[in-house]
């Protein structure tokens, strides 16, 4: 709370000017919650809410709006002595020269909690919501907030029921506008509730922290003695929980990433994601992708590495990369159009499917089937994780609800399989009851399971009565290996297409771009009906 | 800068150790070959170096997340 200042109270502020009172009650507003509490926030190692919005949009652009909002002090004679801003920052602003909303909470100012109105300008059912709604454009949330406060209560008088400031218009925007939160404090409660719907979060190491309830009331309900950290810093809440999608070192990171992700996606649901001029041939071929699926089929390769050779240079933007790590998701560009691309990293158990990288996908697949953007799928899955911690984790409700998700997906997808693409899993990287297209590498193999280790069950009673079972195997084997060739099913067209590995580039490229139509034709809300098992 | 330590990245067991203390490694040299899920898995250097530590023998059980060798930038 800021102190009234001496020149302030002049005796005739009821009489100010009008002029005069709003360039007063403006400076106020840009005073936020008084030097002590900004020099306490920098001392925190953060920005306050108006240094984020400042580096996040383009240079001046911000309209802000419901900036006198606030808490007003008066004399006895009802003249103005100071104003504490609304401790909530919104407003409209353009990003990469696009309009946005965007707000925060203003952590200088009572922490960042509600102030006197009953009207909200951020928040769930904040105002900044409604603007993002109804312009029909991306909302940015710089989360710095710990949700309600008791005293709040005592102001009004009674308890507000959980709802009455809902979730229903966070929810209506995560199906028509693009949605990105920077966790940039400490969140609880609210604000760590709308960080998660959302389409992209990230938040600092170190220096955030989300969770469901603080260290307090853990021990209050548990006895448990937590700190922050430990609770709810990036290595839980990112890496391992996947609560958050991405984590950085700085908050100046944290905004570049926000700008990052939203530079491949459309402003809405109403229209397709911008394409920028490409400044990568796309027919560049690369000639190290023929050697880098290795002949021996149990060693693994980077998939890091392959996708990087593919797409245009220095356009792949990973979300979740360091949670559910045996699955690849990342925002990239081929021929300056948005892709999503979806790729199973065979580093991490082999690319097995496990629960955390099924979630992982279907996020993925559902926000870019909202907006429009291609699915490109990089095939080497095994199947789904197997062995006991997998199924606790739930991995086969999990791995199924992400055959579901892909069995809805609208958008256009492309299927290329690089090397192995086996059972259930495999089906989560196809829509194959539409027309879109599964393209192989010559190393690609699929079936319900390999071969190899399949003899043994299917032929049990053979084996059996073989005089030598373990001869008898490999022959099998041998015979079914000519069957399992990607040109047979080539032939079959049970594949529309098997391509040399070093025109993969071209070939991607050249198929997005001749979706165009398509994606051009299907804009608009999708409608998803049904209940994901 | 300080030591870096190369974490694996997989649970399984070290199959093949290719590299010795002392020895000089270029960011994305191959440091060991695990084994996880029938799969050859390469741990690869994250940065250049030079091995000061291997924390792992052949045949050892490793967990995600478990420090395999240590370099020194």
């Amino acid at each position: 709370m800021s102190a009234p200042r001496p020149e302030a109270g002049q005796p005739e502020a009821a009489t100010l000017d009008p002029l005069d009172e709003l360039a007063f009650r403006r400076d106020e507003a840009q005073r936020q919650g008084g030097e002590t509490a900004i020099a306490r926030q920098h001392a925190a190692g953060r920005l306050t809410v108006r240094e984020r919005i400042a580096r996040l949009i383009d240079p001046d652009s911000f309209r802000e709006v419901g900036s006198l909002a606030g808490t007003g002090r008066y004399d006895q004679q009802n003249r103005l002595l100071s104003v504490t801003p609304a401790p909530y920052v919104a407003g409209l602003a353009r990003i990469d020269g696009r309009p946005v909303a965007l707000g925060g909470e203003d952590f200088t100012v009572r922490g960042g909690t509600t102030f006197g109105s009953s009207r909200r300008k951020g928040g769930q059912g904040g105002f900044v919501e409604d603007l993002a709604f109804h312009y029909r454009i991306p909302l940015v949330n710089l989360i710095d907030g710990a949700g309600g406060s008791v005293t709040s209560i005592q102001k009004r008088g009674h308890s507000v029921f959980p709802g009455v400031h809902g979730f229903e218009r966070s929810v209506s925007l995560l199906g028509t506008v693009p949605v990105a939160s920077a966790v940039l404090g400490t969140a609880a409660g609210g604000p760590a509730g709308r960080a998660i719907l959302s389409h992209f979060s990230v938040m600092v190491r170190g220096s955030s922290q989300i969770f469901a309830a603080g260290p307090p009331v853990v021990k209050r309900s548990l006895g448990m003695t937590i700190d922050k950290e430990s609770l709810g810093g990036a290595r839980v809440a990112v890496d391992e929980a996947g609560t958050i999608h991405n984590a950085v070192d700085t908050e100046d990171e944290a905004l570049q990433q926000i700008r990052r992700f939203l530079s491949y996606l459309p402003s809405n649901c109403w229209e397709a994601p911008p394409v920028l001029p490409a400044d990568d041939p796309v027919d560049r071929c690369e000639e190290r992708l023929a050697q880098i699926v290795p002949q021996k089929r149990t060693q693994a390769y980077s998939m890091h590495r392959l996708l990087q050779m593919v797409i245009d240079r220095d356009s792949g933007f990973e979300i979740q990369p360091s949670h559910g790590k045996a699955l690849i998701t990342m925002l990239a560009r081929l021929g300056g159009r948005s892709v999503g691309i979806i790729a199973n990293n065979p580093m991490v158990y082999g690319g097995a499917m496990d629960a955390a990288a099924a979630r992982k996908q279907i996020h993925f697949m559902e926000m870019c089937d909202t907006f429009h953007i291609p699915l490109v799928f990089f095939v080497d899955v095994p199947g789904f994780m197997v062995g006991e911690k997998a199924e606790k984790a739930g991995t086969l409700r999990e791995g199924m609800r992400a055959v579901f998700a892909a069995g809805r997906l609208t958008v256009p997808t492309l299927t290329l399989v690089i090397r192995k693409c086996y059972g259930m899993a495999g089906m989560a990287t196809c829509n194959k009851n539409d027309i879109d297209l599964k393209l192989a590498w010559p190393s690609g193999e699929w079936g319900s399971l390999p071969i190899q280790g399949g003899v043994a069950a299917a032929f049990a009673r053979e084996l059996r009565a073989a005089p030598d079972p373990a001869a008898r195997e490999k022959e099998i084997e041998a015979e079914l290996a000519a069957y399992a060739s990607p040109f047979r099913s080539a032939e079959a067209f049970a594949v529309e297409e098997v391509i040399d590995p070093r025109e993969t580039r071209p070939v991607l490229c050249e198929f997005i771009a001749l979706a165009d139509k398509r994606q051009q034709s299907s804009l608009g809300p999708r409608l998803r009906s049904g209940v994901s098992p | 800068m300080a030591n870096q330590e190369i974490k694996s990245e997989v649970t399984g067991t070290v199959w093949k150790i290719e590299c010795k203390a002392g020895d000089r490694v270029a960011e994305g040299d191959v440091l060991m070959i695990l084994e996880s899920m029938k799969m050859e898995i390469p741990v690869e250097a994250t940065l250049a170096g030079e091995i000061v530590e291997i924390t792992v023998q052949v045949d050892q059980p490793v967990a995600e997340g478990d420090v395999v060798c240590v370099v020194r930038p």
